[in-house]
């Protein structure tokens, strides 16, 4: 199975949305993740996949001089699932490449 | 001060989910008490327990729910939803803002902390599952109950061992009488059935291997159990306005410490509870007609609760019908005394005192009359639920007929 189908899988048991409902071009707040829906995906897809994603919503920016960046989960809802897929494929890559 | 009634019901138990299944198996002493089959049981040297087995979360709960929280805090889910249709509770956004809501739990998510420390432990897993302190925090059961219920008024889980329900129902009663609320919702939830909770009671050496049977002399320990109990209470005010029906009245509350042993109780502390919980009801000893004991069939537990009965009912212990629930029920820690206080609310109602199942021989150690095996007819005025929790906490109830 392709990354993105099997992306598109967790996804859909996560949330307990039907699987049509989510093609590429779907975005994670589309279909109605909240924060820690997206904690749990994140969650999934590293077991799934035995990677690590670098993903904590509370992590401090350098940018901001320390201070709580309030919106990486928001951030990551924005993005469409392929592009949630690409990004696990580059992980899976260097996982296999190290 | 406010009189505080009883005017719905819930309870997720091991005989049964509706208040008819749960009150038939305690009138008839039919015992809840089984095989364990909900866990692995090879590492266990006691294998029963009074588990809930007909309890499904699929037919309660859409999985984006259910998966948010542990087997305890969906038995207390279920069992408050049962005791507002019970009590034919119509909650608007107006009353919604003042409800109460008080749930004990002795242990909180036991099998979310035991699944869990198996993945990091036993399967050596890097990292656990993004739900795990939501699923098992003590107050779990509590906050899912406001959440699902949509109820916003003082809301808190009370965490005071085995007597954790009792704890509950009587700090919601006192807010009730004292106008910090109009109506809560109050109870206990316990899921601790685990490979886990098991062995750590199993190095107590305090389980029975066969089964539960309070005060007789033949007991062999107590038997960990499972569920939810929950009560709507009303101030009896409101309760009559809207023309509820009325179980039954809560007339006093007491509690106690032993400061004393973590573990032994001490007839004093639970006789101070009881006492005290007199003196709230302004009852006399000589009014009682029924006890709900604690009895949890420990050697220790039904002498020492003989000692304090005696001393708190003075020449009226003899007199008094007094049975434990748990032969039937089994020790459901944190839920046993909501459980129980319905027992003993349902016995005022029916005007049936319940038996102490699994009775065999007298002991002369517990010489009171423990209504073996049989119920009896009332007539019953009042009634009194206690528990003794471990680390010395005591509380008991005093109730009257609605």
């Amino acid at each position: 199975m392709a990354i993105v189908d099997e992306v598109r899988q967790i996804i859909s048991q996560t949330l307990k949305v039907p699987i049509e409902q989510i093609t590429p071009d779907t975005r994670l707040d589309d279909i109605g993740a909240e924060s820690l829906e997206i904690i749990e995906i994140v969650f999934e897809l590293e077991e799934k996949f035995g990677i690590s994603i670098p993903f904590n919503p509370n992590q401090a920016s350098p940018s901001s001089g320390g201070a709580r960046e309030p919106d990486q989960s928001e951030d990551l809802a924005s993005q469409t699932i392929g592009e949630v897929a690409s990004a696990v494929e580059s992980l899976v890559d260097a996982k296999h490449a190290s | 001060m406010n009189r505080v009634v009883v005017t719905g019901i819930g309870v997720v138990s091991p005989v049964g989910c509706t208040i008819y299944d749960f009150w038939s198996a305690v009138v008839e002493a039919r015992s809840g008490i089984g095989p364990i089959s909900i866990i692995p049981t090879e590492r266990l040297t006691a294998r029963v327990a009074a588990q809930v087995l007909d309890f499904d979360p699929v037919a309660h709960f859409e999985p984006r729910q259910s998966n948010a929280m542990d087997r305890f805090a969906q038995f207390a889910v279920v069992a408050a939803r049962s005791a507002v249709r019970d009590a034919q509770l119509a909650i608007d956004e107006e009353l919604a803002l003042d409800i109460a809501t008080v749930i004990g739990t002795g242990v909180g998510g036991q099998n979310t902390q035991d699944s869990s420390y198996f993945r990091l432990y036993g399967q050596n897993a890097p990292k656990l599952h993004p739900l795990t302190i939501p699923r098992l925090m003590v107050n779990g059961a509590v906050s899912h109950v406001s959440m699902d219920l949509s109820l916003k008024g003082p809301t808190y889980s009370v965490a005071t061992a085995c007597a954790s329900g009792t704890h509950a129902i009587g700090q919601a009663f006192h807010m009730l009488r004292f106008g910090q609320a109009p109506v809560a919702i109050a109870g206990g939830a316990e899921a601790c059935v685990t490979v886990g909770t098991l062995k750590g009671w199993e190095a107590l050496r305090v389980l029975s291997s066969d089964t539960c049977r309070p005060f007789s002399k033949t007991r062999s320990g107590l038997v960990l159990g499972e569920g939810a109990a929950m009560v709507v209470l009303e101030t009896r005010e409101r309760a009559l306005a809207r023309g509820a029906r009325v179980y039954a009245e809560l007339l006093g509350f007491g509690m106690s410490a032993d400061a004393g042993d973590i573990t032994a109780a001490d007839p004093d502390g639970a006789a101070r509870a009881m006492q005290a919980a007199l003196r709230d009801a302004r009852t006399n000893a000589e009014d009682i007609d029924y006890v709900n004991a604690h009895g949890t069939a420990t050697t220790l537990n039904d002498r020492m609760e003989t000692v304090a009965l005696r001393t708190t009912f003075g020449a009226s212990a003899d007199r008094i019908a007094i049975s434990s629930t748990k032969g039937v029920l089994g020790h459901s820690l944190g839920a046993a005394g909501a459980m129980e206080l319905v027992a003993s609310v349902l016995a005022l109602q029916m005007q049936t005192i319940p038996p102490t199942a699994n009775y065999e021989e007298p002991d002369p150690e517990c010489d009171l009359d423990f209504v073996p095996n049989t119920a009896r007819q009332g007539p019953l005025r009042k009634a009194m639920s206690s528990s003794f929790a471990f680390g010395g906490l005591n509380a008991a109830l005093v109730l009257g007929r609605a």
